[in-house]
């Protein structure tokens, strides 16, 4: 029969209610055509919904609008009963056991069933998370590869101005080359100047210390010794003529000796003045061998002074 | 009909048609197969991450001759497990209490491992009959003792299995019984027994899952030596 329904064109059967879409997609083999690999509805989000862990949440809401809320409650219950009062189910040791696998089994979902849920979302968003990262830095590099390019086009547009810049700079050079030539021109004529002027100077001074030179020489030769006598016996006449003075030359030697002591006193004072009462042994030896020095300064200015002026 | 406590280890039979090949292949229907999508359901994230991690650590230290052996031995391991804890169920009937189908795993693997020793390296694998820095006298007798323990290993890997399960099955039978028997007697022991009890199955939810991995790890090492 199936064989004669083949030969029917897909079309009809197609438009002959289920039993015809059901023909057709016998008609198709399993999972060869690429339709299977067509974008499949996505998975949802959670798990159905189960109360007391294993009670669909869809039984509940069916009995709901008979029995209100109590309804699957009364029907587990009066289940149960029966089974166990028509001893369909009979109590034994197997109970026993059932209880304790039963209580093992609740207590190890109840305490690692979040940790372990948790664990292969995290397995998942794992996945997520790398193949989020790779089109992340994708992104990133584009957006990036696009301001690099902005930023090229703006460069190019500043071309003009780099040229203007070159430009100025080759000028510039040209005019520092053109400007230290000139000086070095200039300097070299003025080299050449200067030497010419002194010449000219070396020429006059040369002249002049001839012609004083021939003076002198003409005005020695030309002393007589009837001269000579002469001005010798008008220096010793000059020289009879002076008298010594005693109180002048007091007076001056005084003079002299206060303004020595005023100078000796002077430096005496500054040497005080540094020699202060922290400085330290090699200091106060400087300061020390100072004030003596300047003593015998003073004391050898003063002799000196004197020996001017004294007859010795 | 009363139940002896062998009954649970008679290998099941529904109006003469036995049963167990049905016993063995339905627990393949609790794992999804790994669908086309790369976001999967937490289940099967799970499974696939088990599966991964456990063959990643069971292939560690075999060679690259073994890792062909990467897909029987995982999925002998689940099979094991699954089989081992389903039967922890009341009502059910555990496979691998029976010593013919563990007798039945245990043989072949193993002397697959040793024949490939044989075929492919023969003296290193006729060599792990003497360990190392025997003294000279006591060599006869040590390669004796060896092959004897070689030809133990199957016999060994099938009982160990059997026997685990089966003494913690009857176990718990007992155990239950005796609690179940003093209820109605003195219930203050009934709820000890019962303590007892539920501190067995616990125990017996462990020795499920480490007698299946015993197994497969043992197998993994003859085969380490052999490959």
């Amino acid at each position: 029969m199936l064989s004669r329904l083949v030969i029917v064109s897909a079309n009809g059967l197609k438009s002959s209610g289920p039993l015809g879409a059901g023909l057709v997609q016998a008609s198709r083999s399993l999972h060869t055509s690429s339709q299977s690999l067509a974008p499949v509805p996505p998975l949802p989000e959670k798990g159905g919904k189960v109360r007391h862990g294993i009670f669909p949440e869809e039984i509940f809401q069916l009995l709901y609008p008979k029995t209100g809320v109590t309804g699957p409650y009364m029907l587990g219950t009066g289940l149960l009963l029966y089974m166990l009062s028509k001893e369909i189910y009979v109590i034994n040791h197997e109970t026993f056991a059932a209880a304790s696998i039963g209580a093992v089994i609740i207590y190890g979902v109840k305490k690692f069933g979040p940790s372990v849920a948790a664990f292969a979302d995290k397995l998942n968003e794992e996945k997520v998370a790398k193949a989020q990262e790779v089109k992340d830095l994708a992104m990133a590099s584009l957006a990036q590869a696009i301001e690099d390019e902005k930023k090229e086009q703006w460069r190019a547009e500043g071309r003009s101005m780099l040229f203007d810049a070159k430009r100025n700079n080759v000028a510039m050079l040209l005019e520092t080359n053109y400007r230290e030539r000139l000086h070095m021109v200039t300097h070299e004529v003025k080299r050449r100047l200067d030497y010419q002027v002194a010449l000219q100077n070396l020429h006059t001074r040369m002249e002049q210390e001839h012609m004083v030179n021939w003076v002198e020489k003409s005005v020695v030769g030309s002393i007589t010794p009837q001269q000579e006598k002469e001005s010798i016996a008008k220096c010793i006449t000059d020289l009879k003529t002076v008298h010594f003075d005693p109180g002048a030359y007091k007076q001056e030697v005084k003079e002299i000796f206060s303004v020595v002591c005023v100078r000796s006193r002077c430096f005496l004072l500054f040497i005080f003045l540094k020699k202060g009462k922290d400085d330290t042994r090699a200091e106060l030896a400087v300061t020390e061998s100072g004030l003596l020095t300047g003593t015998l300064y003073s004391i050898w200015e003063v002799g000196v002074a004197l020996k001017e002026f004294l007859p010795i | 009909m009363m139940l002896s406590f062998f009954d649970q280890f008679m290998s099941p039979t529904y109006l003469g048609i036995p049963l167990m090949a049905l016993a063995l292949t339905l627990p393949w229907v609790l794992y999804p197969t790994p669908s086309a999508r790369w976001l999967n359901n937490r289940f099967l994230a799970l499974q696939g991450w088990f599966i991964n991690r456990f063959t990643q650590q069971l292939l560690l230290p075999l060679s690259l001759g073994g890792h062909k052996w990467a897909a029987l031995l995982t999925s002998l391991m689940i099979f094991l497990i699954t089989i081992n804890m389903l039967g922890l169920l009341p009502y059910t009937f555990t496979p691998t209490t029976q010593l013919s189908l563990n007798l039945g795993l245990a043989v072949p693997l193993w002397l697959a491992t040793v024949l490939i020793g044989m075929r492919n390296q023969p003296t290193h694998a006729l060599g792990h009959l003497l360990p190392e820095g025997t003294p000279g006298p006591l060599i006869p007798v040590l390669i004796i003792i060896e092959t004897i323990s070689l030809f133990i290993r199957p016999l060994a890997l099938g009982v160990r299995l059997t026997a685990n399960l089966t003494a913690g099955h009857l176990l718990i039978q007992l155990i239950a019984t005796a609690a179940f028997v003093l209820l109605p007697l003195m219930p203050v022991v009934a709820i000890l027994t019962s303590t007892v009890l539920v501190l067995l199955t616990l125990l017996e939810v462990a020795v499920a899952m480490i007698q299946a991995y015993v197994f497969v790890l043992l197998l993994s090492l003859y085969l380490q030596e052999n490959v």
